[in-house]
Order: C-alpha cells, then sequence, then structure tokens
C-alpha cells in the first residue's frame, strides 16, 4: 500500500509542471521558395530573406529549453519524379527568440540546436538553402517537405 | 528496510519513467520547399540572311518576308513566358578589305513560323521584349538593304548577324 500511495504521489508530481505552461507547438509559417530556376544556374535562399527564407513559429514554456532538429531533404521532387539536388550550409538556419527575422542566431540546420523560449514564449525558426538544377535539369515545378522537430527538456 | 529500499527503488524507476516521458515530449511542423526550373532558352541561326548577285553603284532590299532570302532565327524556351531580345548588327559585309555597306534593317517577330500574325520591328542593339508562345517558341525574321559602292570590287562579302534573347 506504501507502495502504492508513493507511486500516485510521483504521478502527481509529474503532471503539475504542465498546468498553466503555455503548450509547446511547431507551425509551418512560409515556404522555402527559390523561384524560377535556369538549368546549371544555383540559387541560394539565404536565411534573412523575408520574402523566400523558410520560417516557422514555436512556442512552449517560457524560459523553457527545447531542442530543434530538422528532417531535411536533400532533393526537390518535380515532374516525372526529376530530382533537383538541395543543400544547407553550416549557418542556413537561424533562431530569433524575438520572432524578428533581422536579429537570429544562426545555426546548422543539419544539426541539432538548443533554443530557450523568450518570456513570451514564442519564437521562429529560419531557414536558407541552395537548390542546385542540373545543366540537363528538366522544366517544371519541384517540391519537397521541411519538416522541424522540437522536443522540449524537462 | 526492506519495504523502504523497494518503495526508493519504485521512486527512482517512476522518476525515470516520468522524466523519459516529459523528455520524449515533442511536436513537428512542416513547409515546403519549392522552386520552378524554366527551360533553358535556345536560339538557332535557321536561314541566312542572302542578298546573291548585287552590282555597284545599285542597292538591294531583301524583305524580312522574303521567304527564301530573308533571314531567320528560331527561339525555344519556357511556354508564354517574356523574354528580351537585341541584335548585334555589321554596318558592313566584307570581302578582302573592302566593304559593303548594310543598313535599314527589317524585322518581324512572331510566335509562329509565319511573317504575318505577328509584329513588325527594327533590328537593333536596343533591348526589346517578346513573349515565347505556349508552346515556347519564337521566331524572328529579317531583312535589310545593302549600297555598293560604284567602284565596289568584285567577290563574295559577308558579315555576322547575332540575335540574343534572355528572360
Amino acid at each position: 500500500m506504501n507502495f502504492l500511495r508513493s507511486a500516485l504521489v510521483l504521478t502527481a508530481v509529474v503532471a503539475m509542471p504542465l498546468v498553466g505552461q503555455r503548450p509547446i507547438t511547431v507551425t509551418g509559417v512560409q515556404s522555402l521558395a527559390f523561384g524560377t530556376l535556369l538549368p546549371g544556374v544555383p540559387t541560394i535562399v539565404v536565411r534573412t530573406d523575408a520574402a523566400k527564407s523558410g520560417q516557422f513559429t514555436v512556442t512552449g514554456p517560457h524560459g523553457a529549453q527545447a531542442q530543434v532538429t530538422f528532417t531535411l531533404p536533400a532533393v526537390l521532387t518535380g515532374p516525372g519524379g526529376a530530382t533537383l539536388p538541395l543543400t544547407f550550409g553550416g549557418s542556413d538556419a537561424g533562431y530569433s527568440e524575438t520572432q524578428n527575422i533581422g536579429s537570429q542566431i544562426g545555426f546548422d540546420p543539419k544539426l541539432s540546436f538548443l533554443i530557450i523560449f523568450s518570456q513570451q514564449g514564442s519564437g521562429s525558426v529560419f531557414l536558407g538553402g541552395t537548390a542546385r538544377p542540373a545543366p540537363t535539369q528538366r522544366a517544371g515545378a519541384y517540391t519537397a517537405i521541411i519538416t522541424l522537430n522540437v522536443a522540449l527538456f524537462p | 528496510m526492506y519495504t523502504a529500499s523497494k518503495a526508493a527503488l519504485a521512486t527512482l524507476v517512476l522518476a525515470l519513467v516520468a522524466a523519459t516521458a516529459v523528455r520524449a515530449q515533442g511536436v513537428n511542423g512542416s513547409i515546403t520547399a519549392t522552386a520552378t526550373v524554366q527551360s533553358p532558352i535556345t536560339v538557332t541561326g535557321v536561314q541566312n540572311l542572302a542578298f546573291g548577285n548585287v552590282f555597284p553603284g545599285v542597292a538591294k532590299t531583301v524583305a524580312y518576308s522574303d521567304a527564301t532570302n530573308g533571314g531567320r532565327f528560331d527561339v525555344t524556351g519556357q511556354a508564354s513566358t517574356p523574354v528580351t531580345y537585341s541584335f548585334t548588327l555589321p554596318t558592313n559585309l566584307t570581302s578582302s578589305g573592302n566593304n559593303l555597306p548594310i543598313g535599314s534593317w527589317t524585322g518581324y517577330v512572331n510566335t509562329t513560323n509565319a511573317t504575318s500574325g505577328g509584329s513588325a520591328i527594327t533590328p537593333s542593339a536596343t533591348p526589346a521584349g517578346a513573349t515565347l508562345s505556349a508552346g515556347g517558341a519564337l521566331f524572328f525574321f529579317l531583312g535589310a538593304t545593302v549600297t555598293p559602292a560604284n567602284n565596289l570590287p568584285a567577290g563574295s562579302y559577308t558579315g555576322t548577324v547575332t540575335l540574343t534573347v534572355s528572360y
């Protein structure tokens, strides 16, 4: 019985920190848009490009730490299954706890990155990249999915 | 003591389970990456602008609509897309250092291979605009006038006309 009472108490303790706290969320806000490309001509979108950079909004308990990790595609896929290589540099991602695109901390989107939620409990993650169409790249529209994973640290 | 140890162990296990549960708390969201690849532009000189035989002191004109002697360029690219074009035009045809002046350029641009239904143009180095057809084609037709001098030496005279097209 003592064992059961202890277990019940502990269960209650685990649940308590979540009460009244801002929930952790990730929202895709804007696509990473390379626009119109010409075969053989690489095109770079920088993470500070307000119109073209990929953008996510993340929320969580204010002051909490979380680990963000991207699931990045290696290619965009287009007509007939044609693929267009996509690369990401070591500072192609950025985090702004004030959600200001002009005030980012850059990080490598291929690696996990630790963020701290602001007092407002929200922040923005920005993403740039480079599309590298081959000289013989087939014309058409190409797309891929980019996922941002956020894991909250207790 | 034994009961206390069991309780402590249970507490530890539960704490680990709880910690694991909290650590596993994660969410994700997605966006798309997008790009549109355009067809490259090709420009092909299909037919030379040919004046044939000319005589000293006698100007000769070839109309852009001359299906046999008029110059023609075929352009391909992204369907229904605007392009800019310009010409690099010679001021003379040359032969062994002798010049045969060429000028009064005339032209026509069309989305079909015909000198009707399109637009007359004045070929020049100044960029101008046109739009590729729904099939991604554009045709340029070229005419001009040569004015051989009275003392122009006989010979074969040539010059190069270049059409540059870009998105």
